[in-house]
């Protein structure tokens, strides 16, 4: 079953998941919501916490992928079942070692195709 | 949870004097006229600062503005600060974060702030409570100090501050307000005055929802703007790069065009070593610990919290390495110790000082000391030469200008009133415009830039016209063009180095800039079409408000700020003669790359934007006939009153 999982590295503490999810339901921007971002000053983190199956009340683009999903700019938030949420995690483990661009942002959010080595077929004997 | 509508713009006035506070609602009227943000700032400060008060007198009123798209994801967290500046222009800044946000949660729009403490004080607000309370033991605390103290103090950890550090206590030139430790604003004066009202901070906590009418309008809306930012669905290929990466990428670009003001802009082009030193891949991957945005940003990583992981200043933390920076703290000084850039960054926050009054003004300083205007009797015993040899001397220097000690006291006048003090030419490269220093941004190769930054009513400030590399035109089909009211050849008016159109094409983004300043909205998100194409904005707001305005009325109000920022200079007695880039822009000639000087073409741009806007050649006065055009009327009686010009 899908739902909602979250890497937490990757968060970046804007609460546009936490203020659109809070106005699905009757329009007003507030804090009512089933996502929040738990910000700690001066620390270097920001923990969303996720009170929801992932049925969402509205999907913004009408995909099937909640609102707070599809709207989260650096990938934090994932829809997906947990097996798939392992792999996405350890791709953007493997992606972060090679380039620090994704230390701030998911690869699969980013447009441009980087190629990395994990990705490539392993050299074979003799070549 | 209470709930308020977004439709109507409440107003706390606070008299710091008298500890009185009240709250009054705003004219229906002047939210279709101004919008809210910046143009609601702009028409209160006009009507009730009387011209020439003293900046620094009780009456000077300093203006806390958000918006109608403030509280809702679209306006960022954005939020402009207003007032008289001791430079005698109209003051103005922005800044982002989460302040704005809860502040329209806390049910207040604006805040106007009068009068003159007697004992340091902070406004504590929550939800409908205004307390005005004592700060004496926050006085003279660093910024990040007083964030921590004050979170303790009030026991919450979530609290939205902005404070001012000592810099604007001791009113240093240009000092600013702070907030989220790492948010700047209000570099026109703002924060000087801040420090003068003897306030240190504003908390503010809020709980009320903000319920707009037209929800599904809203939200069609919101999809297509999303559309245009997000990293996957822009067609402007800057927007991965700007939003990830940053400024700092530009450094090395820059170079190779001849683009980087180099050793106080006597030369326009780095070595290229340095350059990569100071950019953004070894700041990437040595330095950022993590990201940070504004309230509700499409963009992932436009700030970025860093931490210097090893040699003398290991562990030394901070925030924010954008666009400023790797120019003033690098290639202006010559400086390519990224640890050093960051460290002078990372102390302009904690001080509450702003990084381009002391990148130019140290650079200034450093070139009298090239000359032998300055010498190590009147430094201190610093060596000041270019290329810093010596780190430790420059860093307690940024802590001495905070603090107007020793040789600080002369370069926390700000570089322009230094040169008056010491003479003997050095005007020549002091690098200001009304008394402010410049920016990161060159002008002698980008006209527009050098207009813009020469007509800005507050000084420089880019963020009035960005981007000056606007998006490609191509992405709007012509037909669509046609519609958008532009009226300039867009071919001629991209060409950076043609004075044709320049006017024409920086009044277009000096209007369209003052609209989504006033919504307000982050003027770092035009990318895409939105730069050229306002009609994403105005359904925005359109559903957002409620206020039903035409695609025209809504440029309108755009140029309606405009006249009425200008109106405010013309009172104070600023004229055509003001508007002029600094003197080794305008007279000399760039070494190297050809780079002519602005003195053929300039008078000819600024005629061009005079003549298209409506005001008068001679003068910079906004013509009668056009300002009863705009329903300013006012503007007008007051000339009259005061017994300025009008044509």
């Amino acid at each position: 079953m899908k739902r909602i999982y979250v890497i937490e590295d990757l968060c970046n503490g804007c609460r546009l998941c936490q203020s659109m999810c809070s106005s699905l339901a009757n329009g007003v921007f507030g804090d009512r919501a089933r996502i929040k971002i738990l910000k700690i000053p001066g620390e270097e983190r920001d923990i969303p916490i996720v009170n929801c199956d992932g049925r969402c009340v509205r999907c913004i683009y009408d995909d099937g992928v909640p609102t707070c999903v599809s709207l989260c700019p650096t990938g934090a938030l994932i829809y997906a079942t947990q097996h798939e949420a392992v792999e996405l995690r350890l791709k953007y483990e493997a992606a972060r070692k090679v380039y620090s661009l994704f230390k701030v942002v998911a690869p699969w959010k980013w447009p441009l195709p980087f190629n990395l080595p994990a990705q490539q077929p392993a050299p074979k004997d003799g070549e | 949870m209470a709930v308020r509508d977004n439709e109507v713009q409440t107003i706390l006035r606070v008299d710091l004097s008298t500890g009185k506070v009240s709250k009054e609602t705003l004219p229906e009227q002047w939210t279709r006229q101004h919008l809210g943000g910046r143009g609601m700032n702009a028409r209160l400060l006009f009507e009730e600062t009387r011209s020439g008060t003293d900046a620094f007198s009780p009456e000077n009123t300093l203006y806390f503005g958000t918006g109608l798209m403030d509280g809702l994801p679209v306006g960022h967290g954005r939020m402009s600060v207003a007032c008289k500046s001791p430079r005698g222009t109209v003051a103005e800044g922005s800044f982002g974060g989460f302040f704005g946000p809860e502040l329209r949660k806390a049910g207040i729009d604006y805040l106007a702030i009068s009068g003159k403490a007697q004992q340091p004080v902070y406004l504590y607000i929550n939800d409908d409570t205004v307390e005005i309370r004592d700060a004496s033991h926050l006085w003279g605390l660093a910024t990040d100090k007083t964030d921590a103290a004050l979170r303790q103090e009030l026991g919450d950890a979530d609290i939205q501050l902005r404070y001012i550090g000592p810099a604007a206590e001791n009113r240093v030139h240009s000092a600013v307000i702070m907030g989220n430790l790492n948010n700047s604003g209000g570099r026109a004066g703002c924060g000087e005055v801040m420090g003068d009202k003897k306030l240190k901070a504003l908390a503010v906590r809020g709980t009320k929802g903000i319920r707009i009418n037209n929800y599904d309008a809203f939200l069609e809306a919101y999809r297509d703007y999303y559309r245009k930012l997000a990293l996957k669905t822009s067609r402007d290929p800057w927007t991965p790069v700007w939003s990830a990466s940053g400024a700092p990428v530009l450094a090395r670009l820059f170079t190779d065009m001849g683009n980087l003001m180099t050793r106080n802009a006597q030369q326009m082009s780095w070595d290229n070593d340095k350059a990569m030193a100071i950019s953004c891949e070894p700041f990437l991957d040595h330095y950022v610990t993590k990201a940070k945005a504004c309230f509700g940003c499409p963009w992932p990583a436009c700030q970025k919290l860093y931490r210097i992981p090893k040699g003398k200043y290991q562990g030394f933390k901070g925030g924010n390495y954008w666009a400023g920076q790797p120019v003033v703290f690098a290639s202006l000084i010559d400086n390519s110790d990224l640890d050093l850039v960051l460290v002078i960054s990372g102390l302009c926050n904690q001080y509450g000082l702003d990084i381009f009054h002391v990148g130019f003004t140290l650079a200034w300083a450093m070139e009298c000391y090239q000359k032998g205007l300055l010498t190590k009797a009147d430094t201190d015993g610093l060596d000041l030469s270019f290329g810093c040899p010596n780190p430790e001397g420059i860093i307690d220097l940024v802590r001495k200008i905070a603090y107007k000690e020793g040789f600080g006291e002369l370069l926390a006048l700000g570089c322009a009133q230094a040169a008056k003090i010491i003479g003997q030419g050095s005007e020549k490269w002091a690098l200001a415009v009304k008394g402010q220093e410049l920016e990161a941004i060159t002008e002698r190769n980008n006209y527009m830039v050098a207009l813009g930054i020469a007509v800005s009513e507050v000084g420089p400030d880019h963020t009035r016209w960005y981007p000056p590399y606007p998006c490609n035109p191509n992405l709007i089909p012509q037909k669509e063009l046609e519609k958008l009211g532009l009226d300039l050849d867009l071919e001629l008016a991209f060409q950076g180095r043609n004075p044709k159109e320049k006017g024409k094409l920086l009044r277009w983004f000096t209007i369209s800039r003052a609209i989504v300043e006033s919504l307000p909205g982050c003027v770092f998100l035009v990318r895409d079409t939105l730069g050229l194409d306002m009609r994403p904005w105005w359904k925005l707001f359109r559903t957002a408000s409620g206020v039903d305005m035409s695609y025209p009325e809504f440029l309108t109000s755009g140029e309606r700020l405009m006249n009425l920022d200008r109106a405010f200079n013309i009172r104070e007695g600023f004229r055509r003669a003001d508007d002029k880039p600094p003197y080794r822009m305008m007279y000399e000639d760039v070494p190297g790359f050809g780079y002519p000087r602005l003195e053929p073409v300039f008078d000819g741009m600024l005629d061009e934007y005079y003549t298209t806007n409506g005001w008068s050649l001679s003068t910079s006065i906004p013509t009668a006939k056009k300002l009863h055009e705009l329903d300013m009327d006012y503007v007008l009686d007051d000339f009259q009153k005061l017994g300025v010009e009008v044509e």
